[in-house]
């Protein structure tokens, strides 16, 4: 027995006094309504309403049961509405790099509410940000991409202890080349080993590993040289103290005090597009203006694709792979 | 952390860092005395740092001390195969088998592949046997050193090695083989065969065919050392022919490996390196005004992929020194 069909039909008969009117109201057919009633009567054992009369009268039974048949509805009715309003406002969940940019954040969710869409950030290391768009615990997300394919692109530097003033000059902005963080040789230098190159977790990306640790070791340093950054507050402090390298972005070091100089090679900046979880909606449909929002909270500027360099093909390529001296 | 692979990136760094793969390789060591074990264990350390293994051995040619460590473990030489090669060719004419002014061309169309010396040459080039020993051991020159193959065969070269008891050093092809298995596993993509050599290091097996000891010209440090003893003291082939090698080593134009912290007025520096991808040689002797001759081999494999790498070649020079000074006593 449908308890709440039944119940609707025996609230509406009490309210209309009347088997046509409540049927009506109901939009159901009057022999239905009278069937409901009578399953309902055989159920509650005993008449709800006297039939004997020209109207038909409540019965006793009918008026003792009647407001807790109401609250039965009422509940009901809240509960179908809180699912309702529930299924409006859930959070989509959108996966975001560490650092970033709270101004920027907060105009993505007011954006988010605008167009209907609740936004929640979660702020993941990059791997598991990809992991969640497969998974779908996260609706959107900022994912690392090799810097050339990637809509948006982030200049990453070497932040370092701050220069005194006056002491750096204008060559403070000048590029970094990783050959420059060779060991002078020739001068009375002292034991102090040549600082680490720290990673932050943002950067521990396989793709970009791969290509830091190549671009480094065609540089003349040895793979010792780059290790993990841990946890980010004891690597600025390292950095700060001059015993380190950080590499960075350049709102992060400016933001504690650091150095900071771009590394030369764009191909070593990150590189990071906006994605949407698969299987949900149309795969990969990210409203522009998340976009643009979430690609100005990691400070990144839109890639200009532009074609890679002539390269060093000048060298006889033959003559590098025979046995040399 | 959902799904199976994202929790890598931590350690994916600790497998590409040369120094923490593989189990902890332990060297073995040879030394005479504390002192020079000691001298070993830091050159050792120095190369780790680095990332960089291979075998070491010095010997007082004097005193017969010695040190080093891994001095058994048999290593493609690549050009430090030229030495026993020019010792073999120097013996036939010690013999009169050969002429060393008898004139050979080498064609540019035909000779091997090389930066250096004949097989850097755009037109053909007639040359005398004993001016192919000098191009070949002072600059490494590969169609010299091929082109003396084609006067004594590979195999004449490794038999007579053997009849001298030269166990530890095997010829088994020409240089120009070095080039061709590179260029067959990685086309003509120098990176590419670069990553193939480091990465066969770890796995123990060869995508390069001459990378692989068991397969390619290779040689112990033990036994090179061995080798430049016996030159050095006259104790193989005939004193012409030692003395003529003696001399062609001290021609070598390149001095940034063992000669590198050797340099002096005082100090003589006789030597031959080998490069190949990961690999980084040298062979030699060093004799000092004083009368002390050292005898050196460092034979090496990076981790890095580099293909120029001074840092290594300077600790291999700074190798050298220590192990110099400390024989010197």
């Amino acid at each position: 027995m449908d308890l709440l069909a039944h119940l609707e039909a025996y609230v509406a008969t009490a309210d209309e006094a009347s088997f046509s009117r409540a049927a009506d109201r109901l939009g159901i057919a009057q022999p239905l309504l009278s069937r409901r009633i009578k399953t309902l009567e055989e159920h509650f054992g005993g008449s709800l309403f006297d039939r004997s009369r020209r109207q038909i009268v409540t019965t006793e039974l009918g008026l003792l049961l009647l407001p807790y048949a109401r609250d039965v509805l009422d509940r009901a009715q809240r509960l179908r509405q809180v699912a309702r309003s529930a299924r409006r406002s859930r959070v989509c969940a959108v996966g975001v790099p560490a650092d970033c940019a709270p101004a920027a954040l907060a105009r993505a969710l007011r954006a988010g509410t605008e167009h209907g869409i609740t936004l929640g950030m979660r702020e993941l290391p990059p791997l598991e940000r990809a992991s969640g768009l497969a998974d779908g615990s996260l609706g959107y997300a900022l994912v690392r991409d090799p810097p050339e394919g990637a809509a948006f692109r982030v200049p990453l530097g070497l932040a370092s202890a701050p220069v005194p003033e006056g002491s750096g000059g204008g060559a403070a902005e000048r590029a970094v080349h990783l050959e420059e963080l060779r060991p002078r040789r020739g001068r009375a230098a002292g034991p102090a080993a040549p600082p680490p190159l720290l990673l932050l977790t943002e950067d521990q990306v396989p793709y970009f590993e791969e290509r830091l640790y190549r671009a480094a070791a065609r540089a003349g340093l040895p793979e010792s040289r780059i290790r993990p950054a841990g946890p980010a507050a004891t690597a600025l402090a390292e950095t700060l103290a001059g015993s380190a390298l950080l590499l960075c972005t350049e709102p992060f070091a400016r933001q504690h005090g650091a150095h900071w100089r771009p590394l030369a090679d764009p191909a070593l900046h990150r590189g990071y597009d906006v994605s949407a979880a698969r299987g949900r909606d149309s795969a990969g449909a990210v409203p522009g203006w998340l976009a643009t929002l979430l690609a100005s909270a990691v400070d990144a500027t839109s890639a200009r694709h532009g074609g890679p360099g002539a390269g060093a093909g000048t060298e006889d390529a033959r003559a590098r792979l025979a046995a040399r001296g | 952390m959902p799904g199976g692979t994202t929790g890598a990136s931590p350690m994916s760094t600790a497998h590409r860092s040369p120094s923490s793969a593989a189990p902890a390789h332990r060297p073995v060591y040879v030394g005479d005395d504390r002192a020079l074990l000691d001298v070993a264990e830091g050159i050792a350390a120095d190369w780790a740092a680095l990332g960089v293994r291979g075998s070491f051995l010095a010997r007082d040619l004097g005193t017969g001390e010695q040190l080093g460590f891994d001095i058994e473990e048999p290593t493609p030489l690549a050009s430090v195969v030229k030495v026993p090669l020019a010792l073999v060719v120097l013996d036939r004419i010690a013999h009169g088998d050969l002429d060393p002014a008898h004139p050979v061309t080498v064609d540019p169309g035909t000779s091997s592949v090389g930066p250096t010396g004949l097989a850097a040459f755009r037109y053909p080039a007639t040359v005398a046997v004993g001016d192919l020993l000098a191009l070949m051991l002072s600059v490494s020159d590969n169609a010299a050193a091929d082109a003396l193959l084609g006067l004594v065969p590979v195999a004449d070269v490794d038999a007579r090695l053997r009849a001298w008891g030269c166990d530890g050093i095997r010829m088994r092809h020409r240089m120009n083989h070095l080039y061709e298995c590179a260029a067959g596993a990685a086309g003509n993509d120098f990176s590419l065969a670069l990553e193939l050599a480091v990465r066969d290091e770890g796995a123990g097996r060869h995508t390069i065919e001459t990378l692989d000891p068991a397969h390619a010209n290779a040689g112990s440090a033990t036994a090179l050392v061995g080798l430049l003893e016996r030159v050095w003291c006259d104790g193989i082939a005939g004193p012409g022919a030692t003395a003529e090698l003696r001399r062609l080593m001290g021609l070598q134009v390149f001095t940034q490996r063992l000669a590198s912290e050797l340099r002096t007025d005082t100090l003589r520096w006789s030597g031959k390196t080998g490069t190949f991808l990961h690999l980084r040689h040298e062979i030699g002797v060093v004799e000092a005004e004083s009368g002390e001759r050292v005898a050196i081999a460092a034979l090496t494999r990076a981790g890095r992929r580099a293909g120029l790498a001074p840092d290594i070649d300077l600790a291999i020079g700074v190798a050298g020194r220590e192990a110099f000074e400390a024989l010197r006593k």
